[in-house]
């Protein structure tokens, strides 16, 4: 009896904990919008076939918003997120179109490759002890040029027809690649809760020094870091292959605003030690949201970024008043130490 | 006698500027509670960080039950059976009590944390300390005592050998430091040996056997019985030599000048209630109190960094409200030394120069804003002369600088400003005896030509040394003031028991 | 005391004990040297390197423009903060020069100043919300430039019907390719290498060199970033600094997108959209921290000359435009390695000697 009185209680009060999280506004923001979409759209959003499109545009954003959310843990930043993703993506391009590789050699290369670069980024970062900003500033330029090598100024489209096919599928209108992506979130999560190697990722990312003084390496957790942020940026580029009429140079080149604003509008601390898989993916919708609605009144593209920026700002802002607020009315305690 | 656990030589850590530990030499003993003490300054953090793997000593030999250990990292020195509760926090916020406590070593079943399996330790090592917490809390929302006693549920359940404890009792409460208390007795009566530090002599002798006593990074007693030593032997150990005032200048206050700075019925809304003072010219004012007495919060309240919430500051007899240190320093002529040397006080990448004129810029400006480099040298060569400061230029980095030159560097910046207050926080943490013995005439020499000084230290012999009037404040309130007449057992003895009634009307 | 009364000989040995390097570590010596073993290289290899007209006029222009680029991003690192938004100010302080010209017929001048104040409100904005929220500039700018990457565009779609300006006022033109050779004190004339357009560079460089070097505001500023909490409380209106310095980097991106429109002849929403990188690596390289508190306005001309003479030089050599990026990374990190050895090291010999 006194257990399950204690456990609706307990029930109870995660559901109000959860009401006042950034996740709970981010899903009423998807819903509204959602439904607000669907009214505009004179009842054709909900239908199958904008689903899917809606869906297939969304699996890139997600991706690349939990890589980046993955650096953002351990207090890192990954500039390189658009310029591996891009060059990863004609690698695995050129690798089947001209070199008539296996789509799943191909794609197997790919994903080892975007993971070996994030090692390296990882290492170099850890071995120099220079800001991980100007590494991936970096590895950006160089991963740049290597895109720029690979494919130069054409558009390999010549690749093999099943990745393509896989790219497209939707069965019950629900993409593949989409399906792709919150499997590699729901993974990511149960990872950064669930497994050891996690846990450790966050404590380095929560506090370094503590982390350190419980025989945690923070330097290894960098590397960890940077190596599945790669790994993640890689499974965006054979999504982006998959679902793409053909890559070249320009693939990746839009991706590091968006890889930024999904972690910051879901929740995540630059500061590192915090994740948030889930707000990551419901702001991922956001932006798509704000993409379709776009479509949907037929806007300039400009928009989009313009609406994104002012969000982003606006959950900054909104995040500080919030702290203030909190700070007046939890009466300060005379408490030791509180200066710091 | 029983086993010795842990025994160190001659151990030797060297940081830029300074020789943190210069010759150490401590043993201890399974089923003993050992206290280190020592001055802010004299080495035990650094003494404790060599213990449990965080730095690695320069010189100096260390033996584990007889063989000799390297301990490489806090795992291979956890692993050997040393635990330890820092001073700093090192909780993880955004991680639950119960994974703080287990961090070292989660329960875990193939690379899977069991979440589940966290609780059970985690509540048994509270409930041996008597605390209630809810072990699935995030630790960010706990407050400072709780997060203080999930640490040292965390070193218990390390289940080491020898546990450090470093000012554990800072932010508990007696009936909490109570039960720590009956916790370190049952761990030592296990068989284990729990060093203890602590600034509050009381608790030490209430607690412990044996005694190590460090000063400027010396052991100059090493493990020795407590039961032979009185409360002053031990004191005048930390201290080094009777403090007195003889060679100094003699000086005298008029009580009856108008006070500089005044205080009344000051509260803040960092917790500070009811809180009045008076400081005249010429005269130093003593704040003195237990580390957390909210003593340095107090002045950034006063310097506009934290909001008073009611009572009134007057400056020169006239009502003040100030917002910032800024104004503070240009209205008012109210300089800051702060405690923090490293983080608030100096700028150590920077140049000297810059960081002695920082505050007369505004009064060296010509057109433009331009500040004539020569002048500003000047400013700043005048201050290196007459704190005796010891650099190879003034284009040196202040970081390269011993402590006690970073002190008078940032002490060196207010004078430049020609300040007609002064607040100096903790001038001589981290600070060896001679530079202490030149910066205690410094301060006085400063007051005798008439600067009133608030001075805030946690050191009862300096306070003893230059104060004139000594506030003693506990808990964000004034508990009490008293005259100084220079005696140091009578003086310490009252201040003790205002600081003393206050806990017995707490608990 | 030690230094007025010690004997002369003595203060030499003192100053070389200090933190002070030998002159062979100064890196804005190192950059110089570089660069110009590097053009000769380049010059004895590819005599074309060394064309005045064809070559080094139209690298000095670029030079003059990064440099003033990679100024704007040093404002923003002196308090210890970043920009990633200065290639997107730039663009929308051209944009404004654009409308002056297209739409309000002001002549060039007016239109400068008009593009100036527009980066400089920008910057200010952007200043205040960081100084004012707390929040890490690099969320506040990276949002910025989201946002003005928008904006720019949608205004340029609104008010253009090619997406660019092309009116330009009497004096664009000759900015864009005159050069000393065109100003004549009689017989004499300048060089044909250097573009007049640099006048803004040198103009830019005068007045941060004076700022940081000579003013209490420059101190201020770089004290700011070395420690804000230390700074608060020596009294420097802390938040005051920040908003200047974002101010000061959103003018000078501003005055770099107007450079850049000069220098290309129209006044289009992709002005500045490679801005970022040349932005730190010049600054960067020129001896700037990115923890804020020192500062080099010298180093960053001569980063950004090092950067041009590299990319110029591989080109001509051959190396194909896009593939000088992985060059130019390896050098970005090689450079900071090497500063990252000699921090290490200096460190040592504190500790030794003490």
């Amino acid at each position: 009896m006194s257990t399950m009185l204690d456990q609706q209680g307990r029930a109870a009060a995660v559901l109000r904990r959860f009401s006042r999280t950034t996740t709970a506004m981010l899903l009423l923001v998807v819903v509204a919008g959602a439904v607000a979409l669907e009214v505009a759209s004179s009842g054709s959003f909900f239908e199958g076939s904008s689903v899917r499109v809606f869906l297939q545009y969304l699996a890139t954003p997600i991706l690349i918003g939990l890589a980046q959310m993955v650096a953002l843990c351990v207090g890192q930043l990954n500039l390189a997120v658009g310029a591996l993703g891009g060059f990863t993506a004609c690698l695995t391009g050129v690798l089947m179109a001209d070199h008539g590789v296996p789509a799943v050699v191909a794609v197997g290369a790919g994903l080892v490759t975007a993971t070996a670069v994030g090692l390296v980024t990882g290492l170099a970062i850890v071995a120099t002890r220079i800001n991980g900003f100007i590494v991936t500033l970096a590895t950006m330029t160089i991963l740049l040029g290597a895109q720029y090598r690979l494919v130069g100024t054409r558009t390999v489209d010549g690749y093999s027809a099943t990745l393509r096919d896989l790219g497209s599928a939707a069965p019950l209108d629900i993409p593949l690649v989409f399906v792709t992506a919150i499997g590699a979130a729901v993974l990511l999560g149960a990872v950064m809760y669930r497994t050891v190697a996690g846990r450790r990722l966050l404590a380095a990312g929560g506090n370094p020094l503590a982390a350190r003084l419980s025989g945690i390496s923070t330097d290894r957790q960098i590397v960890a870091a940077h190596t599945l942020s790669g790994l993640l940026v890689g499974v965006a580029a054979v999504t982006a292959t998959a679902s793409l009429p053909g890559v070249n140079r320009s693939v990746g080149g839009d991706w590091l605003l968006p890889s930024f604003a999904a972690p910051i509008i879901g929740g995540v601390a630059l500061t590192g030690g915090s994740i948030a898989v889930f707000g990551t993916v419901l702001a991922a919708f956001v932006t798509r949201l704000i993409d379709a609605a776009r479509a949907q009144f037929s806007l300039d593209p400009s928009w989009v970024n313009l609406l994104i920026g002012l969000v982003v700002l606006g959950t900054v802002a909104g995040g500080h008043l919030h702290q203030t607020r909190l700070a007046r009315t939890t009466a300060p305690s005379p408490q030791p130490g509180g200066a710091r | 006698m029983s086993a010795v656990l842990l025994e160190c030589h001659d151990l030797v850590k060297v940081f830029p500027g300074v020789r943190a530990l210069d010759g150490v030499g401590l043993r201890l003993t399974a089923g003993s509670v050992h206290a280190l003490l020592g001055e802010n300054g004299a080495g035990k953090s650094t003494l404790i960080k060599v213990l449990t793997g965080v730095h690695s000593p320069d010189g100096g030999t260390l033996t584990w039950c007889g063989e000799p250990v390297r301990l490489r990292s806090p795992l291979e020195a956890a692993r050997t059976g040393i635990g330890v509760v820092h001073q700093e926090r090192n909780l993880i916020p955004g991680f639950s009590v119960a994974e703080n406590i287990t961090l070292q070593k989660p329960p875990a079943r193939r690379g899977l944390v069991d979440h589940a399996a966290m609780t059970e330790p985690a509540v048994a090592c509270l409930t041996e300390l008597g605390v209630d917490l809810d072990p699935a809390r995030p630790v960010r929302e706990l407050s400072v005592a709780q997060q203080q006693l999930v640490e040292i549920a965390k070193a218990l359940h390390t289940e080491s050998r020898v546990l450090l404890l470093d000012e554990p009792t800072a932010s508990l409460s007696p009936e909490e430091t109570d039960r720590l208390f009956g916790v370190v007795r049952r761990l030592a009566g296990r068989g284990a040996c729990v060093v203890f530090v602590s600034h509050k002599l009381e608790e030490v002798f209430a607690l412990c056997d044996t005694v190590t006593v460090l000063r400027d990074g010396r052991s100059v007693l090493a493990s020795a019985p407590l039961a032979g030593h009185s409360h002053d032997d031990i004191v005048s150990l930390m201290v080094g030599r009777a403090h007195t005032a003889a060679g100094m200048r003699p000086r005298t206050v008029d009580r009856s000048a108008k006070p500089v700075l005044e205080l009344d019925g000051v509260a803040t809304a960092g917790g500070h209630r009811d809180i009045s003072l008076a400081v005249r010219p010429g005269e130093i004012v003593g704040l003195y109190g237990l580390v957390g007495a909210g003593r340095s919060e107090l002045v950034k309240a006063v310097l506009g960094l934290d909001r008073v919430t009611a009572g009134e500051v007057r400056v020169h007899g006239s009502p003040a409200r100030i917002r910032s240190p800024r104004q503070a320093l240009h209205e008012f002529g109210i300089g800051y030394v702060t405690e923090n040397r490293k983080e608030e006080g100096v700028f150590l990448e920077q140049p000297i120069v810059r960081n002695i004129t920082v505050t007369v810029w505004r009064r060296l400006a010509r057109a433009l804003g331009f500040v004539p480099a020569g002048e500003e040298r000047a400013v700043a060569q005048d201050l290196v002369d007459r704190l005796g400061i010891r650099i190879t230029g003034l284009g040196q980095h202040a970081g390269e600088l011993s402590g006690g030159n970073q002190q008078k560097v940032s002490l060196a910046k207010w004078l430049a400003a020609d300040t007609r207050l002064l607040v100096i926080d903790e001038p001589t943490v981290g600070v060896d005896v001679r530079t202490k013995r030149a910066f205690h005439e410094l301060i006085w020499d400063l007051a005798h030509d008439g600067l009133p000084i608030l001075l805030i230290s946690s050191d009862l012999a300096e306070m003893v040394t230059l104060a004139d009037r000594i506030v003693v404040m506990t808990g964000h309130r004034v508990r009490g003031e008293v005259d100084n007449d220079r005696d140091y057992d009578r003086m310490s003895g009252r201040i003790i028991r205002l600081i003393h009634d206050r806990d017995e009307v707490r608990s | 005391m030690t230094t007025s009364v010690s004997p002369p000989d003595t203060v030499p040995k003192e100053r070389t004990a200090g933190h002070r390097m030998p002159f062979w570590v100064n890196q804005r010596l190192g950059l110089l040297v570089l660069v110009i073993a590097l053009s000769v290289l380049f010059g004895v290899v590819r005599p074309a390197f060394l064309d005045q007209r064809l070559v080094l006029f139209p690298l000095l222009r670029d030079v003059a423009t990064l440099t003033v680029v990679a100024l704007a991003q040093m404002a923003a690192l002196s308090v210890g903060h970043m920009n990633l938004a200065v290639g997107r100010m730039a663009a929308f302080g051209a944009m404004f020069a654009g409308i002056g010209y297209d739409k309000l017929h002001l002549p060039m001048q007016a239109g400068l100043l008009l593009c100036l104040a527009a980066g400089a409100a920008i910057g200010a904005v952007t200043g205040w919300l960081i100084a004012r929220t707390g929040v890490s500039s690099f969320v506040v700018t990276l949002a910025t430039d989201f946002a003005l990457l928008g904006l720019v565009s949608l205004m340029y779609s609104a008010l253009t019907e090619d997406a660019a300006f092309t009116t330009r006022p009497a004096g664009v033109d000759a900015l864009r390719s005159y050069s000393l050779a065109d100003i004549c004190a009689g017989p004499v004339c300048g060089s044909p290498a250097v573009p007049q357009l640099a006048q803004f560079t040198v103009l830019a460089m005068l007045g941060l060199g004076f700022l940081y070097g000579g003013t209490r505001v420059g101190r201020e500023l770089l004290l700011t970033g070395a420690n804000p909490a230390a700074a608060e409380l020596s009294g420097i209106p802390t938040g005051r600094r920040v908003l200047l310095a974002h101010t000061l980097s959103g003018l000078l991106a501003a005055l770099a997108g107007f450079m850049a429109a000069a220098g290309t002849g129209t006044f289009r929403a992709s002005i500045g959209d490679d801005f970022m990188l040349p932005s730190f690596l010049g600054a960067v390289l020129g001896g700037t921290l990115l923890t804020g508190g020192v500062v080099s306005v010298l180093g960053t001309l001569l980063g950004t000359a090092l950067v041009g003479v590299i990319r110029k030089g591989l080109d001509l050599l051959g190396v194909g435009l896009e593939s000088l990026n992985i060059y130019l990374g390896c050098i970005l990190l090689l450079a900071l390695s090497a500063d990252r050895i000699r921090t290490v090291v200096s460190y040592r010999k504190v500790v030794r000697s003490t």
